[in-house]
């Protein structure tokens, strides 16, 4: 939006007041800010109280949205949680090599959202993320038609969605979705006693 | 491993031919093209907005044609430039500390000079209290500094306290963006502990602005004190100084009035700081080096006679083909 702005004056009007410009209610009209989501972006403005130097570091993280993606949030929410708690540096591997339109934005929000890390959140080392949050949610809708036989007409949903991701510093847990992966010689002495219990019928 | 993969390629020829039906692959596709046209006339063409169009890149008539599409009229031109009348922008004479204040000795040379020049400024700043005087009768030079010292508290008080409105009455308009410039999202643990001197008036100003009726007052004060100082980042980790740790601190704060001003008040406008000020410790915050900028390397061709520019990066150069450099 303020780019936009910033670039109408140059060309325009070749004032040099650029920061106090007078948007008015028709240059919002132009692209619609109001109604995108505000709230997950809140939790980067959170103080938190001071730490005393024997407590463990409190980890950094920093939350970023992409919003209004063209894009069925049904689809989305398969790759948004593929990608939930993985380090960053697979995350965007791993992303890369998934073949559907929604893996280019989360890779590129993630991609920022660690940007800005380092650049606003005190994040020293990039690749010492891991993605905490990562979700997709429904946006903008636009209805459109169609025709159905007799006569009768149908609704097309052009559905738009958000994505919303959180990095945080420090390794990810080892186990995220806790699937409990066993070693195969868990496996084999898991077998081994399961068949050892098994009961011989009409024997002692 | 010949052997074997012979073998296999034999038995890939003996495989029988098994006559199976084609499968499709592509679901999105209808499987008569023939009416493809009139199936495409069942919906209706929307034109879906595009909600994250970057303007920026956008040319300048490309916007016009937008903004006639929408109906939009180009934002209003504000040429208005605001200033504000009420403080001055700057220290006009700015006191110069004598060096080594606080510490060096009264014999060195450049000590003595600045024992002279103070001299001939004195009078200056004599004429200048005489002048406040005549706007603030009650103006008395030991009652000011106690007062000074007071806003100065309280000053630093409400900037680690966060508070915007209490902070706009204790430092002007120009001071307030310097002292309120990166403390946004921090939290500030700070104590005044003691008074190591009494704080005294060191130098004293006046200037008419515009006319010349319009006077603004502005007075140093050197201040000794005892200080702590605490910065944490949002997540409460330790970015400067320490809370158990106490400093002595030496500052010069420029108190400024507009005298003309029936409800004018000193509040704190600049701080001076002498050039023989130790340098600063640095930030607690540790950070990677940036990557080197990307050297431009001309690369002189046999064949052309213009030389070919290529910028590499030093990971490129390594590397014995680089794609950048134009060779047969």
């Amino acid at each position: 939006m303020n780019s936009f702005l910033k670039n109408l004056f140059i060309t325009s009007l070749k004032s040099n007041q650029l920061k106090s410009i007078h948007t008015s209610a028709s240059a919002l009209a132009w692209s619609r800010t109001d109604n995108i989501p505000k709230s997950f972006l809140r939790h980067n403005q959170k103080i938190y109280p001071p730490q005393s130097p024997d407590e463990e570091p409190r980890p950094a993280f920093v939350c970023h949205q992409k919003t209004n993606i063209k894009y069925s949030p049904e689809k989305l929410w398969y790759i948004a949680s593929f990608v939930r708690g993985m380090t960053v540096d697979e995350a965007i591997k791993q992303l890369s090599f998934v073949p559907k339109k929604g893996a280019i934005f989360v890779k590129e929000a993630i991609l920022e959202a660690q940007e800005l890390a380092v650049k606003e959140h005190n994040v020293e080392f990039k690749s010492n993320l891991w993605v905490a949050e990562s979700f997709a949610n429904k946006g903008m809708v636009v209805k459109g038609i169609r025709r159905h036989a007799r006569g009768r007409m149908g609704q097309v949903r052009y559905q738009f969605s958000h994505y919303f991701v959180r990095l945080e510093e420090g390794k990810p847990p080892a186990d995220y979705y806790k699937r409990n992966p066993q070693t195969p010689q868990q496996q084999l002495a898991n077998w081994l006693e399961q068949m050892r219990k098994r009961k011989i019928i009409n024997s002692y | 491993m010949a052997n074997s993969l012979i073998s296999k390629m034999g038995a890939l020829r003996i495989v029988p031919v098994i006559i199976t039906q084609p499968s499709r692959t592509t679901t999105t596709k209808h499987y008569i093209p023939k009416f493809k046209k009139q199936r495409a006339q069942k919906y209706l063409k929307v034109e879906l907005p595009d909600p994250n169009e970057d303007f920026g890149s956008l040319s300048s008539s490309k916007i016009r044609q937008k903004m006639k599409e929408r109906g939009i009229l180009p934002p209003r031109p504000w040429m208005e430039r605001p200033f504000y009348l009420s403080a001055t922008g700057g220290v006009f004479e700015p006191y110069v500390p004598p060096e080594g204040d606080g510490k060096a000795s009264f014999v060195s040379t450049t000590r003595a000079k600045q024992a002279v020049e103070l001299l001939e400024k004195k009078s200056k700043s004599m004429m200048a209290i005489r002048k406040i005087k005549s706007f603030e009768e009650e103006f008395d030079q030991k009652e000011f500094v106690l007062q000074a010292q007071d806003t100065y508290i309280k000053a630093h008080e409400s900037l680690a306290n966060d508070d915007k409105r209490a902070l706009r009455t204790y430092v002007t308009e120009k001071a307030y963006p310097e002292f309120r410039h990166n403390s946004h999202l921090k939290t500030i643990r700070w104590k005044f502990i003691e008074s190591l001197e009494p704080p005294r008036v060191v130098h004293a100003r006046c200037t008419d602005v515009v006319s010349k009726e319009n006077i603004f007052g502005q007075v140093t004060v050197r201040f000794h004190t005892r200080q702590q100082l605490a910065v944490y980042d949002r997540f409460g980790r330790l970015l400067h100084g320490s809370e158990i740790l106490a400093k002595d601190v030496l500052e010069y704060i420029v108190f400024e009035k507009h005298l003309s001003n029936l409800y004018g008040t000193w509040r704190i406008h600049d701080k001076i700081i002498p050039d023989w000020t130790p340098p600063k410790e640095p930030s607690k915050l540790t950070r990677i080096m940036p990557e080197p900028e990307p050297e431009i390397v001309k690369v002189e061709s046999t064949e052309t006679t213009e030389p070919v520019v290529a910028t590499t990066t030093p990971e490129l150069a390594a590397k014995p083909a680089a794609p950048a450099v134009a060779d047969k």
